[in-house]
C-alpha cells in the first residue's frame, strides 16, 4: 500500500522530491492571506493542473502535552479547551469523561449535568459549521453569503454567551459535572432564537443547493472516492462526504446521544459539495437536538457537580468524541498522584490533511482554495503543541521571515525551495 | 484473559495465535486493549489488517513505562451495517529504552507515516522499515539528542533549551 | 423569472435599508445584549470564612493567586488581575465556600487591563498580615513586575 498511497507529509528539504511532470511549484504559507493558520503547502503543477500537493507542518508547536504533565488534573481542565481555537468544549468533554472514568465515578454524573454538556457541545458544532461554510462561500467568491451566514452566526454566539459567559470557550465542564446550571429563564430566552436560526440555516442550505454560481464551484470538484477514503483514514465530515457513515455519537455513543432522537448524515458523492451538505445538514440536526435538550432540561434533575478527589488512581483510558471537524481522541495515563503521567491529544485536522491533499490531484489551480478549505483547517489542532513564552515568540517571527525570503528567492530564480 | 480474547476473536471473526498476545483486556463494552511484545507485533497487525479488515488508524501514542517504551496504536474495527465501531488499543510493550526500535506499520496504514514520525520526534523511537524517518514537528535546528517528551527533561529544561535555540538563531541572523 | 428575482432582490434591499445596519457599535451592542453579570469577574474572599488552606492557590490554572501565611488566622492572598481568566476553579473547590465571584457589573468592564506584570491586588489579609505587612508585600511585587518589564524590553531591543 505504501507504494500506491504516499503520505503527503513527506517533503524533502532539498526539493529533490518534486514529481517529474511538474513545471511550476506554488508555495502557500506559512504566512499567507488565504489561510490564517501556519502551514506550508507545496503544490506542484503542470500547466493549470495540479500534479501533486504536499504539506509541511510544525510552525505552531505549543508543548501542551508536556505542559499538562507539569500541572494537576484539576488545573488541566482549563488548559485542555485551549487545544483548539474553536472546538474547545469537545476537548473539555473528552478530558472530563476520561478523568471521571479513571476516578471511577462515570456512572454518578447526573442527567442534568450530561444534558448541559451536550448543549455546550452541540452549540459549538453549530457555530463552527456556520463559520466554516461562511468562509467557504468567501473562498468561492460569494461574499454576500459569507456576510449573511456570519450575521446569523451571531444568534448562536449570543446563546453560548448567555449560558456560559464566553463566546467561543464556554468551559462549562468540570471533572464530576458542570460548573453552571442552565436556568429556565435562559432556556426560554434561547428557544425562539434557536427556531429563528433553524429558518436561517434552511435558507443557507437552499442557497448552497440551488444557486448556480456556488454549486458550479463545488460540484464534482475534488472527488475523494470511498476506496481512497478507506486507505487515507479521514474522519468527521470529510469521511461522511465520501460515504463512510461513521460518527462517534452513533458508533460509540457517549453522554446521552443514544437517548436523543437524531439522524446520521452522510453523502456518497465525495466532492466538496457533499462535505458542505454534510455540514449544513449536521447544523440543522444539531439545532433540533438543542431544542430537544432544552425540553428535557425542564424535567431533568440531579446534582450538578460530584466531589472528586484530586488524586486519580492508577490506570489508562482512551476516550473519543465527535468534534465539529471529526474524531477527537485523548489517551491518558494516571499514576496515582494529582498529575497525569502521560496525556496524548490527537485533534481531528491532522488525520484529514492526507485525504484532502489527495483530492487535489488532477484538479485546476483555481479550485485549490476551495479544496484546501474543505476539511476545515485548524492548525492549533494539527500541531497542538506550542512554544512557551513571549521571548520565544520572537524566534518564530525570525524563522518565518527567513522562510518567506527563501520562498521569494525560489520563486524568482525558478528553483526548488530550500 | 481468555474470556476477553475469545470475545474479541468472535467480534473480529478471526483466530489470534496464543503466543502473539501477552494479554487482552476488556476495558468496557466493545473496547479492548491488546498487549503484544514487539517481536510479534507486525505479524499480529497483519492478521488484524488482512483477515479482520481493520483499516482505520486513529492515532499512535508512545509513553514510558518503567524502563521501557510502549507504543499504542489506536485502531478501530468498523462494522458498516450496524454503524458501529470497536476501538482497540494495540499496545506494543518492552521496547528497549537505550536502543528503541519497533516495526513500522506503514504497510497497513498510510496514516501511520506521520504519527510514527511524531513519536520519533518526541521520544526517539525508531520504526524499522519506515522509508522516511525524518523530523515532522520539531524545529529544524532543534538539538538531535533532545527528545522533549521523555521524563528526564523537565518543563523548565525544555523552556531553557527553547530559549537558547531562539537566541542562537537570532544571533546567526 | 428574472423579473421576479429582480423584484425579490429589490425588496430585500429596501427592507435592509429600513432595518439599518446589522453591525452595532460595541456600547450599543452591550446595551442590547449585556454579558451575563455573574460570570466575567474576578474572585472575592470573605475574610471571616477563609482558613488559609491554600486550595485556591493550588487549583488556579493560570497561577494568578499567591499566598503567604503563618497559621490559619494570619495570612494574605494576592491576585494578579489580568492573568485571571474567570474560570471559577477557586470558587468551585473552596472547602469553606469563602470565595465567590464578584457580581459588580462595573468591575467586568474595568478588568480589561493589559499590564500583566504589575496589576496586583490584595484580596485577603488576615490577622497580623493586615495593614502594613500586606501593603509592603504589594509594593514589593509591583516593583518586581516593573523589573521584569525592563528586562523584557532590553531583550527585545
Amino acid at each position: 500500500m505504501a507504494e500506491d498511497f504516499r503520505s503527503r507529509f513527506r517533503v524533502l528539504t532539498d526539493g529533490s522530491d518534486a514529481p517529474l511532470g511538474a513545471d511550476h511549484h506554488i508555495f502557500v504559507g506559512p504566512q499567507h492571506p488565504w489561510a490564517e493558520e501556519p502551514a506550508h503547502f507545496i503544490i506542484h503543477v503542470k500547466g493549470e493542473r495540479v500534479v501533486e500537493a504536499n504539506i509541511r507542518i510544525g510552525f505552531n508547536l505549543r508543548g501542551m502535552e508536556k505542559a499538562m504533565e507539569a500541572r494537576t488534573w484539576r488545573q488541566n481542565t482549563m488548559l485542555i479547551p485551549r487545544a483548539c481555537g474553536i472546538c474547545s468544549a469537545v476537548h473539555q468533554n473528552v478530558y472530563v469523561r476520561l478523568v471521571e472514568r479513571l476516578a471511577g465515578i462515570e456512572d454518578q454524573i447526573s442527567e442534568r449535568a450530561r444534558l448541559i454538556r451536550m448543549f455546550s457541545c452541540e452549540a459549538e458544532r453549530v457555530h463552527s459549521h456556520m463559520l466554516w461554510y461562511g468562509i467557504l462561500a468567501h473562498d468561492t467568491g460569494f461574499d454576500t453569503l459569507f456576510h449573511v451566514t456570519w450575521r446569523d452566526r451571531e444568534i448562536i454566539m449570543d446563546i453560548v454567551e448567555d449560558i456560559s459567559g464566553n463566546r467561543v470557550n464556554p468551559a462549562l465542564m468540570l471533572i464530576g459535572g458542570v460548573k453552571r446550571d442552565l436556568p429556565k429563564e435562559r432556556a426560554d430566552k434561547a428557544r425562539p432564537m434557536i427556531n429563528d436560526l433553524i429558518k436561517q440555516v434552511e435558507y443557507h442550505k437552499k442557497v448552497f443547493t440551488e444557486e448556480a454560481s456556488i454549486v458550479n464551484r463545488l460540484e464534482n470538484v475534488g472527488v475523494l472516492t470511498k476506496e481512497d477514503a478507506k486507505k487515507l483514514t479521514p474522519n468527521g465530515p470529510t469521511a461522511r462526504g465520501s460515504g463512510l457513515p461513521y460518527d462517534i455519537r452513533k458508533t460509540f455513543p457517549y453522554e446521552l446521544y443514544d437517548d436523543i432522537d437524531w439522524n446520521l448524515v452522510y453523502y456518497t458523492e465525495g466532492d466538496v459539495l457533499a462535505t458542505t451538505l454534510v455540514r449544513l445538514d449536521e447544523t440543522l440536526e444539531s439545532l433540533r437536538m438543542l431544542n430537544q435538550i432544552l425540553d428535557r432540561l425542564e424535567t431533568a434533575s440531579g446534582e450538578l457537580l460530584q466531589r472528586v478527589k484530586p488524586r486519580i488512581s492508577e490506570g489508562k483510558y482512551m476516550t473519543r468524541a465527535e468534534a465539529p471537524r471529526g474524531e477527537d481522541i485523548h489517551y491518558g495515563i494516571a499514576n496515582g498522584t494529582d498529575k497525569p503521567e502521560r496525556y496524548k491529544i490527537r485533534a481531528p485536522s491532522l488525520g484529514n490533511i492526507d485525504a484532502t491533499l489527495k483530492r487535489m490531484d488532477g484538479e485546476y489551480i483555481a479550485d485549490m482554495p476551495v479544496i484546501l478549505r474543505s476539511y476545515d483547517p485548524c492548525f492549533s489542532c494539527t500541531n497542538r503543541v506550542m512554544i512557551i513564552n513571549q521571548s520565544t515568540g520572537e524566534k518564530k517571527i525570525m524563522g518565518q521571515d527567513e522562510f518567506a525570503l527563501k520562498a521569494i528567492k525560489a520563486k524568482k530564480y525558478n528553483r526548488p525551495f530550500f | 484473559m481468555s474470556d476477553a480474547l475469545s470475545e474479541l476473536e468472535n467480534i473480529l471473526n478471526i483466530t489470534i495465535p496464543k503466543d502473539f498476545v501477552e494479554e487482552v483486556v476488556k476495558v468496557e463494552e466493545g473496547h479492548f486493549d491488546i498487549i503484544s511484545p514487539f517481536e510479534k507485533a507486525y505479524a499480529l497487525m497483519k492478521i488484524l489488517h488482512d483477515d479482520a479488515g481493520i483499516y482505520h488508524l486513529t492515532t499512535i501514542s508512545a509513553y514510558e513505562k518503567d524502563d521501557s517504551f510502549n507504543v499504542c496504536y489506536h485502531i478501530q474495527h468498523r462494522i458498516e451495517e450496524e454503524v458501529k465501531e470497536i476501538p482497540i488499543n494495540f499496545i506494543i510493550t518492552k521496547i528497549d529504552k537505550d536502543n528503541p526500535k519497533t516495526p513500522s506499520m506503514i504497510d497497513f496504514f498510510v496514516a501511520a507515516d506521520y504519527y510514527e514520525r511524531e513519536c520519533y520526534d518526541f521520544y526517539g523511537i525508531y520504526f524499522n522499515d519506515h522509508p522516511f524517518m525524518e523530523r515532522l514537528i520539531l524545529p529544524e535546528k532543534w538539538p538531535d539528542d533532545v527528545r522533549p517528551m521523555k521524563k528526564e527533561y523537565s518543563w523548565e529544561q525544555i523552556r531553557e533549551i527553547t530559549l537558547n535555540l531562539a537566541k542562537q538563531i537570532s544571533e546567526d541572523d | 423569472m428574472s423579473k421576479k428575482k429582480l423584484l425579490v432582490m429589490g425588496g430585500e434591499a429596501i427592507k435592509n435599508q429600513v432595518k439599518g445596519p446589522v453591525t452595532l457599535h460595541i456600547s450599543e451592542r452591550l446595551e442590547k445584549h449585556p454579558p451575563p453579570e455573574d460570570i466575567r469577574t474576578i474572585p472575592r474572599i470573605i475574610e471571616e470564612k477563609c482558613i488559609m488552606c491554600g486550595t485556591c492557590v493550588k487549583v488556579c490554572p493560570t497561577h494568578c493567586l499567591w499566598m503567604e501565611k503563618d497559621d490559619k488566622d494570619n495570612g494574605m492572598i494576592w491576585l494578579l488581575r489580568p492573568q485571571c481568566m474567570w474560570c471559577g476553579h477557586c470558587q468551585t473547590y473552596c472547602p469553606k465556600d469563602a470565595i465567590h465571584i464578584d457580581r459588580e457589573p462595573s468591575l467586568s468592564v474595568s478588568l480589561f487591563s493589559f499590564n500583566v506584570r504589575q496589576d496586583y491586588e490584595m484580596i485577603c489579609a488576615k490577622g497580623s498580615f493586615k495593614g502594613e505587612k500586606a501593603e509592603k508585600k504589594l509594593a514589593e511585587v509591583i516593583e518586581e513586575g516593573a523589573k521584569t518589564i525592563k528586562e523584557i524590553e532590553e531583550f527585545r531591543s
